[in-house]
């Protein structure tokens, strides 16, 4: 008799469990399926998308980089573990050519000219590239012609270019940033071809400014010193400055519309494209600078940094 | 106060660990580097047990922390192109109250005067608290963006 209580209380026990169960999960459990089925995930990683160009102690390419021969410094903190390590697969470009047409450059200006007529019209563009030409002097520039500038229609032009009076290049800059910025694609690589000789008297725009403009546009200038001067001036820092912080070139226009061409191609063609994790950090703007990791011979250039602004406007992606 | 007490920790505790290991390349890990003022001549943490540093140029200096087995470094080059490969291990000595640090294979080395000393665990704190504070600031940014 003493264990008749426990004989009926198990099965009841047993029923009441699996009801329960069912009350509880048995209805709920497709509404479950159906909520996780409308459930999204969201992830905020944030990636750094760096292209660079690697040089030996000749300035010469190096072909052969690994993922190992080098390490970013991105905003002080030594980054050695990529996401990625690829050739940049951009293959048009998007360039402006920006003419410096003011009265300190007059006095070589008619080498100026020619150098950029044989830029444009006897370099192999290819067939996807866009070549914008720009002109300025006075207090303004002027455009001369946008996207598909064919080498007939230029030469004419540039023969009437309004020269002389004050220099706005750093107004230039800005308005050649902001075209290349409107035209911004994945594929293209945006580039500023400046003939100058670096001087500014004019502009609304300040130094900083432009240069700030140009790291957003992510756009690699490559500087043409048409000055020839043999010891260096402000001029010279100015340019030096603005084609090194983009990570492009800084060439005096002796050289030849040739040379700066092949500059160009050669930087396409042997860009790496580096991805890392976005490092946190409280400042918006990030320097970036890339050394090596055995070989201190290495050369390496790319843009000085980039603006990060946590849910506004990034422009850590690069082509 | 903890940094007063870390100090007197690192002049007690690093002489005996400098004479032990005189000589012998320790390895360590760069994982920050930064252009910086240069140590003018006569100052520096070092500079009190002796070796003056020679005087700098206006160009700036390369500044590294140096994260080792015990102790973190905060090194600075003598000249702007005092640099260090940035390898995922390096190999540094002790010398004459500077740091040098081979910067290849070979036996070519480069020193660095030594500005800072930290104990390695108590700059891991400082680290995580630092990584902390910033986790919470990026979880505030983004509530306040959700709202």
């Amino acid at each position: 008799m003493r264990n008749r209580p426990s004989a009926w209380l198990l099965p009841l026990f047993l029923v009441t469990t699996l009801y329960a169960h069912n009350l509880l999960f048995g209805q709920s459990t497709p509404s479950s399926s159906e909520d996780s089925s409308r459930l999204t995930y969201h992830s905020s990683v944030s990636e750094v998308r760096l292209v660079f160009f690697a040089t030996d102690e000749h300035n010469h390419l190096v072909e052969g980089l690994q993922k190992n021969d080098f390490a970013v410094v991105d905003d002080e903190r030594v980054i050695r573990e990529f996401r990625s390590f690829t050739r940049s697969d951009v293959t048009k470009l998007d360039v402006v050519v920006l003419i410096d047409s003011s009265e300190s450059v007059l006095p070589y200006f008619e080498q100026e000219i020619t150098e950029v007529q044989q830029l444009i019209s006897q370099s192999p563009w290819g067939s996807g590239d866009n070549v914008s030409v720009l002109s300025f002097s006075g207090e303004e520039a002027h455009l001369i012609c946008a996207g598909n500038c064919g080498s007939s229609f230029v030469s004419d032009r540039l023969a009437f270019l309004p020269r002389g009076g004050p220099t706005p290049l750093f107004d230039a800059v800005e308005i050649a940033t902001n075209l290349l910025i409107q035209r911004r694609q994945p594929d293209v690589w945006p580039v500023i071809i400046l003939f100058s000789d670096g001087d500014d008297n004019v502009s609304k725009a300040s130094f900083h400014e432009a240069l700030e403009k140009i790291l957003v546009s992510e756009a690699q200038v490559y500087a043409i010193d048409v000055s020839s001067l043999r010891r260096p001036s402000n001029g010279t820092a100015t340019l030096q400055r603005i084609a090194d912080d983009s990570g492009g070139r800084f060439l005096p226009i002796s050289e030849g519309a040739g040379r700066i061409f092949n500059d160009v191609i050669d930087d396409l063609h042997s860009a790496r494209l580096v991805t890392y994790e976005l490092p946190e950090s409280d400042a918006d703007f990030h320097s970036i600078r890339i050394l090596p990791t055995r070989n201190l011979k290495l050369q390496f250039r790319c843009r000085r940094g980039y603006y990060f602004r946590p849910g506004g406007a990034h422009s850590e992606d690069s082509p | 106060m903890k940094r007063v007490f870390s100090l007197i920790f690192l002049s007690c505790t690093l002489p005996g660990l400098l004479a032990a290991q005189t000589g012998i390349y320790q390895h360590g890990t760069v994982v920050r580097m930064h252009m910086g003022e240069c140590i003018p001549a006569g100052h520096g943490f070092m500079v009190a047990f002796g070796g003056p540093s020679t005087p700098m140029g206006p160009e700036p200096c390369p500044e590294y922390t140096l994260v080792a087995d015990n102790v973190v470094f905060v090194i600075v080059g003598k000249l702007s192109n005092s640099l260090i490969p940035l390898a995922e291990t390096i190999d540094f000595r002790f010398r004459k109250n500077e740091i040098a640090v081979r910067v290849d294979d070979s036996k070519h080395e480069v020193k660095f005067a030594i500005k800072e000393m930290t104990v390695r665990s108590e700059w891991d704190r400082m680290q995580r608290h630092i990584e902390e504070r910033m986790k919470d600031q990026v979880d505030h940014e983004a509530e306040v963006r959700l709202r």
